[in-house]
């Protein structure tokens, strides 16, 4: 059997697991999605987002690249977060990025990779940004850990920085940013950053809004 | 006036003027007649039934894991004490295994085996509190109408020749006027003090109806044999009988040491830990019907309330008690007579202990119709119609168990009851488990067989039919990556499957399995 003949069985006992738990469960979730969070995270196949947060499905808004980066000329990405802030209405934003992140790794040394180490030039610039930093790291592992927590920290920057957040926080006080750290070796999340609705952000990077009726 | 919730259930002493008092006093009337009847049952000294009644309020009050539970010489444990009591010999070597009981379940209590208790499911809890609430209203039927031919406090269908409902028959036929009187004022008051309270003012809503009751029951009785002698409530039988001391060294002898020279007899040590056993069992299943009925839903130690237990019945042997178990009877009047924290319960214990040293005399005024009447309200609260109707509503697997734990506690006793209950319950769990505890899907000759659960030996069967059902020549995926817990009959059943396999044409591949 081909190994992707598993994933069709194991659909099809997934479905009748659902089933079985709730007879209705693919009509109700036919009528439509009501997410509360947006999840910007890697395309690393070991962070599953809904798995790792115990989300259902249904819950999470999911937008997934490498490296987890929120790139303001990046089209897919701000699509996918302009639907999601201004029609699905949804309260939080969650950049969650992981240790022993690849992509991470490449942007820390000197190899290329083709088209990827581009898409990861974008992480070199955060390094450039902290160097003083990461420079005093001794151990190497450490310092690689250190630059996915600037990374995560710098993309919520990124994306308070974009008129669709500041947009919504000034019409709708919402959606809070987050970012998140997964560490692969114990599972567990750590939080990193979270700027709230209105925070002050780097003046040249704030939009003229008027005053909110 | 807003105090946190938290403020109210400290023993304080606003709480105890206010609710654990009153709650007290209640308990204490309650649980005067019950001791008594108990300890007649058991084939005890009477008095012994009294101390084991201060100690479970005195001493095992202060040290038990529950706010609201009260505890003392329990029906359930009547045949068992009454076989030892006659087997020892002497009831001096009987209270030696009450103390050894005590020393038991102390060390039960340490090594943390109170938690058996949490293995009984929600349905037979409250079936058993439901049973419990009906035992009680049909055996206080009798009293009520002034039957009083069975003991206070029995909770077992067979009453020696008669039973429950013939009782209740006997009862009805023989049906005394006064104590039909004296039940009836008592129930119109029970049912509307509160009310008439709300509007008499403050003073008279601090006044407990059950208090009333009792003095309107010894005031009724004592005016009808003035007014009409024939239906006065005489004989001591009818009546509340403490054993009245007729000096204070008197009082004092009725308590006694245990024969400690029988510590070698092996038959103390059995009797010993049969009192241990049931009387934890007992006091477990009442601790957790406390929390039930606990108003602030506290949630109890069941391993600090065998301490308290063990300590119960150590103290209680060394000084001449019976054997004492937590209780819901004198539970659920506590807790309806509106009390909060432990201090009611230690109240009751000493209110015991003053009583039957100051005023024996005049407690034996009090008639056992007013107490019955008392006990027939806490009996409806605890088996309320809207109670059965919830239950039902919770489809067949909720109220099967809950109604055989009640017809059962009804018709047999509480611990045969409750054990039938639990072995209904089990199966209830069982089968439900069971239902899906394996999916099987296929796609064309590819079939993928998933544990769902635990997969235990209740899933051997389905196992093997699901199997069976494997046509030949498939590819078959047995994948355990979903189950907690896989046990070796599985596996077993697995291993059996691959060698035979191939004589049907079919490649097993095992995933995640051990």
């Amino acid at each position: 059997m081909d190994s992707y003949q598993k994933l069709l069985l194991a659909n099809k006992a997934w479905v009748q697991d659902r089933l079985t738990a709730k007879p209705d469960y693919f009509e109700k979730s036919a009528l439509g999605q009501q997410p509360d969070f947006m999840w910007i995270g890697c395309s690393d196949s070991r962070v599953p987002a809904e798995e790792v947060v115990g989300a259902e499905p249904g819950e999470l808004f999911v937008h997934r690249n490498v490296a987890n980066l929120v790139v303001h000329t990046d089209l897919n990405m701000l699509s996918v977060l302009q639907y999601a802030v201004e029609v699905l209405k949804i309260k939080h934003v969650i950049v969650c990025g992981h240790y022993n992140c690849g992509g991470v790794k490449n942007a820390m040394s000197h190899q290329d990779l083709g088209l990827i180490t581009k898409w990861l030039r974008h992480i070199k610039d955060v390094y450039r940004l902290n160097r003083r930093e990461l420079e005093t790291i001794e151990n190497e592992q450490t310092r690689w850990d250190r630059l996915v927590e600037l990374n995560v920290a710098e993309q919520v920057q990124n994306l308070a920085q974009t008129s669709i957040v500041q947009k919504a926080w000034h019409a709708d006080h919402r959606p809070t940013v987050h970012g998140w750290v997964y560490d692969i070796r114990t599972g567990y999340i750590k939080e990193i950053a979270c700027i709230r609705p209105g925070a002050k952000l780097d003046d040249i990077y704030m939009f003229d809004l008027g005053s909110k009726e | 006036m807003t105090t946190k919730p938290i403020d109210d259930l400290q023993s304080s002493f606003q709480n105890l003027l206010r609710y654990d008092g009153p709650a007290g006093l209640v308990v204490f009337l309650v649980a005067l007649p019950l001791c008594l009847g108990i300890a007649l049952a058991s084939g005890a000294p009477l008095f012994s039934g009294i101390i084991a009644g201060i100690v479970g309020g005195v001493v095992v009050a202060a040290a038990s894991g529950s706010e609201v539970s009260v505890s003392g010489p329990a029906a359930g444990l009547a045949v068992i004490v009454a076989l030892a009591i006659q087997s020892l010999g002497s009831y001096k070597v009987f209270l030696l295994a009450v103390v050894l009981a005590g020393l038991m379940q102390m060390l039960m209590g340490l090594l943390r085996l109170g938690v058996i208790g949490d293995y009984v499911p929600n349905s037979v809890i409250k079936g058993m509190l439901a049973g419990i609430g009906l035992v009680i209203i049909l055996k206080q039927i009798p009293h009520a109408l002034g039957r009083d031919k069975d003991f206070e406090g029995d909770l077992a269908f067979l009453e020696g020749r008669e039973n429950t409902l013939t009782d209740i028959v006997e009862a009805v036929l023989s049906a005394s006027p006064g104590a039909i009187l004296i039940t009836a004022v008592s129930l119109a008051i029970l049912l509307g003090w509160d009310t008439v309270a709300a509007r008499a003012g403050q003073f008279a809503k601090q006044i407990p109806a059950s208090l009333l009751v009792v003095a309107a029951g010894i005031g009724i009785n004592n005016l009808l044999g003035t007014l009409a002698p024939g239906w006065q409530l005489r004989e001591a039988e009818h009546m509340v009988t403490l054993p009245v001391a007729s000096s204070a060294s008197g009082f004092f002898e009725q308590f006694m040491l245990p024969d400690f020279g029988a510590i070698a007899n092996p038959k103390v040590w059995t009797v010993a830990l049969t009192v241990a056993i049931v009387a934890s069992i007992e006091s477990l299943l009442s601790l957790e019907a406390a929390d039930r009925i606990d108003p602030f839903k506290r949630i109890s130690s069941p391993n600090r309330e065998l301490l308290a237990q063990g300590l119960g019945n150590l103290t209680s042997g060394m000084i001449g008690g019976m054997p004492i178990t937590s209780v819901v009877v004198r539970t659920s009047a506590n807790v309806y007579a509106g009390a909060r924290t432990r201090v009611s319960a230690m109240l009751h214990g000493v209110l015991l202990f003053v009583a039957v040293m100051a005023i024996p005399a005049y407690l034996n005024f009090t008639p056992l119709a007013c107490l019955a009447a008392i006990l027939i309200v806490v009996g409806y609260k605890l088996t309320k119609f809207s109670l059965y109707s919830h239950m039902y509503g919770l489809g067949w697997s909720q109220f099967v168990p809950f109604i055989v734990t009640v017809l059962a506690i009804v018709f047999t006793d509480l611990l045969t009851g409750v054990l039938i209950g639990l072995a209904l319950g089990m199966f209830y769990v069982m089968q439900q488990n069971h239902h899906e505890g394996i999916t099987v899907v296929h796609q064309d000759e590819h079939y993928l067989m998933r544990f769902n659960k635990d997969a235990t030996f209740l899933n051997k069967s389905e196992l093997r039919t699901k199997l069976r059902k494997i046509p030949a020549g498939s590819h078959l995926i047995i994948d355990g990556i979903k189950a907690l817990y896989i046990d070796r009959d599985i596996v077993e059943a697995v291993e059996d499957f691959k060698l035979m396999a191939p004589y049907k044409n079919i490649t097993v591949e095992v995933d995640n399995l051990e």
